[in-house]
């Protein structure tokens, strides 16, 4: 059974009509990725998926159950999902450690003994631990993007939506950031990740669902989509992004 | 010895319990003005939109009235209608409502500059918004905060002064009265002038301390704003 399954989910802000009826699913261990032409509607998806943003019509099943039901338990769904920004999104004024222990002190109530240790496991498998004890301000581009990969894990979610997370980073801390989401790739773990970067969407997926003007047009996986696919607004996307690299 | 400053050390008793009363009433409203700045600055991101104005609205109204015409308008106004508040109660209310929403503007303007996407961050990750107020907004706001607050306080040290005027007996309300029955007024205000000084260089030097203390990481080296 698929951990999300989304049928013709439909999301209009103030009349204009952003997902058109998008139906996709992803199953438990499986890796997807999300790519599209800027202002398709990607980061809405996702939105809409941990109920960020409310969707205005379509069913999304997220572990069997619709959580676009009203008496959904938001709080308890969006700890259930790990969520990475293309900005870091890292609180200032904590540590990279702190920023870890947050949630699970807050929301996990685990003790402040444990949640370090936790953290401490987390960070080391990302080569973080030496920077546990510095701020946001004080790291890197790819540092913070991997503190925030950090973050998110450490919440033991049932999956992980990243939305464009080497985006913002020069190419090398890009390399460094797509080093560390193909391990994640590579351990199994289920994920969402929306990216324009066709090196990081074949290294880190199992499949690629291509979306066009707020529908999904397409899904297979790189090779095939990246060079050889039969719907003309793919291989365009495709020539322009692959071309030019 | 100057005979002044034998007014000085006759009146002393009456001069420290006025400075008492002064201190008192600085310490209470900068507690109760941070208390409720806080309050009024939560209101002000309530989900709730008229909650919002509302607060919005109580905020500028007391910003933009002189703080004169609320303690005229509790000591003096409010009696007739069967109310009768002490010097004390009317100078804590008013001095209180009158800090908190400046305070809580400061905090409004913090909260501009901070970075959304955290919030966003916290939202996703399955905080509730109290939360996410405590945790993350509210301690970012009042450490960029910090500068402007602290300059409040002194304000509330010199404000004070102003309670005289409702028969509060303040510090300035006890030169007052040594003026006028020694009549060296030029010198009993300039004496009243250097202790005002002397406390807020005090209030500075801690200022000065703390804001380095909480400056936000990574924005340590802006200074004062
Ligand atoms: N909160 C919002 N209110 C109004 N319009 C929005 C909002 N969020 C996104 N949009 C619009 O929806 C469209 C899709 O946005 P988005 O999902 O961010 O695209 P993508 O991530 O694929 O680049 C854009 O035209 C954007 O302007
Ligand atoms: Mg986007």
């Amino acid at each position: 059974m698929a951990l999300i399954d989304v049928q013709d989910l439909i999301k209009r802000f103030d009349g204009k009509e952003v997902l058109k009826g998008v139906t996709m699913s992803l199953s438990e261990g499986q890796s997807k990725v999300v790519m599209g032409a800027s202002g398709c509607g990607k980061s809405t998806l996702l939105k809409c998926l941990n109920l960020l943003v409310s969707p205005t019509s379509g069913r999304i099943i997220f572990k069997g159950e619709d959580i676009t039901r009203p008496d959904m338990d938001i709080h308890r769904l969006r700890q259930d999902i790990g969520f990475v920004f293309q900005h870091f999104a890292l609180y200032t004024h904590l540590t990279v450690e702190e920023n870890i222990t947050l949630g699970l002190r807050k929301i996990k109530k685990m003790k402040t003994a444990a949640a370090r240790e936790k953290a401490a496991f987390e960070l080391e498998r990302v080569g973080m631990i030496e920077h546990r004890n510095k701020y946001p301000a004080h790291l890197s581009g790819g540092q913070k993007q991997r503190a925030a990969i950090v973050r998110a894990l450490a919440m033991d979610p049932a999956v992980l939506f990243l939305d464009e997370p080497t985006s913002a980073l020069d190419p090398q801390m890009s390399r460094e950031v797509v080093t560390v989401i193909n391990k994640l790739y590579l351990d199994n773990i289920t994920m969402l990740c929306v990216t324009h970067d066709p090196f990081l969407a074949k290294y880190i997926s199992d499949s690629i669902v291509f979306m066009h003007e707020g529908v999904v047009v397409a899904e297979d996986v790189a090779e095939r989509l990246f060079y050889e696919h039969e719907d003309p607004r793919v291989r365009q996307f495709y020539l322009s992004v692959i071309d030019h690299r | 010895m100057d005979a002044f400053v034998q007014d000085l050390i006759h009146y002393s008793p009456q001069i420290l319990a006025g400075l008492k009363n002064t201190l008192l009433l600085m310490a209470i409203m900068s507690v109760t003005g941070i208390a409720g700045g806080i309050g009024l600055f939560y209101l002000s991101l309530a989900q709730n939109r008229f909650l919002r104005r509302g607060t919005e609205r109580f905020i500028s109204f007391f910003i933009g009235t002189p703080l004169l015409v609320h303690l005229f308008l509790m000591y003096y106004g409010l009696p007739p209608l069967g109310i009768r508040l002490s010097a004390f109660a009317v100078a804590v209310i008013g001095f209180t409502i009158n800090v908190s929403a400046y305070n809580a503007r400061y905090l409004m303007t913090a909260y501009n500059g901070l970075d959304k996407t955290q919030i966003e961050a916290a939202r996703a990750q399955g905080f509730r918004f109290f939360q996410i107020f405590r945790l993350i907004i509210l301690p970012q706001a009042l450490r960029l905060s910090v500068p402007s607050l602290t300059n409040q306080v002194i304000q509330n040290l010199k404000d004070t002064s102003v309670a005289f005027l409702i028969q509060y007996p303040d510090f300035f309300a006890q030169m007052q009265e040594i003026a006028s029955t020694n009549f060296q007024f030029f010198k009993t205000y300039v004496a009243a002038g250097l202790v005002y000084l002397a406390l807020v260089s005090v209030i500075v030097a801690a200022a000065r301390r703390l804001e380095r203390k909480v400056a936000l990481p990574g924005l340590e080296t802006l200074g004062r704003a």
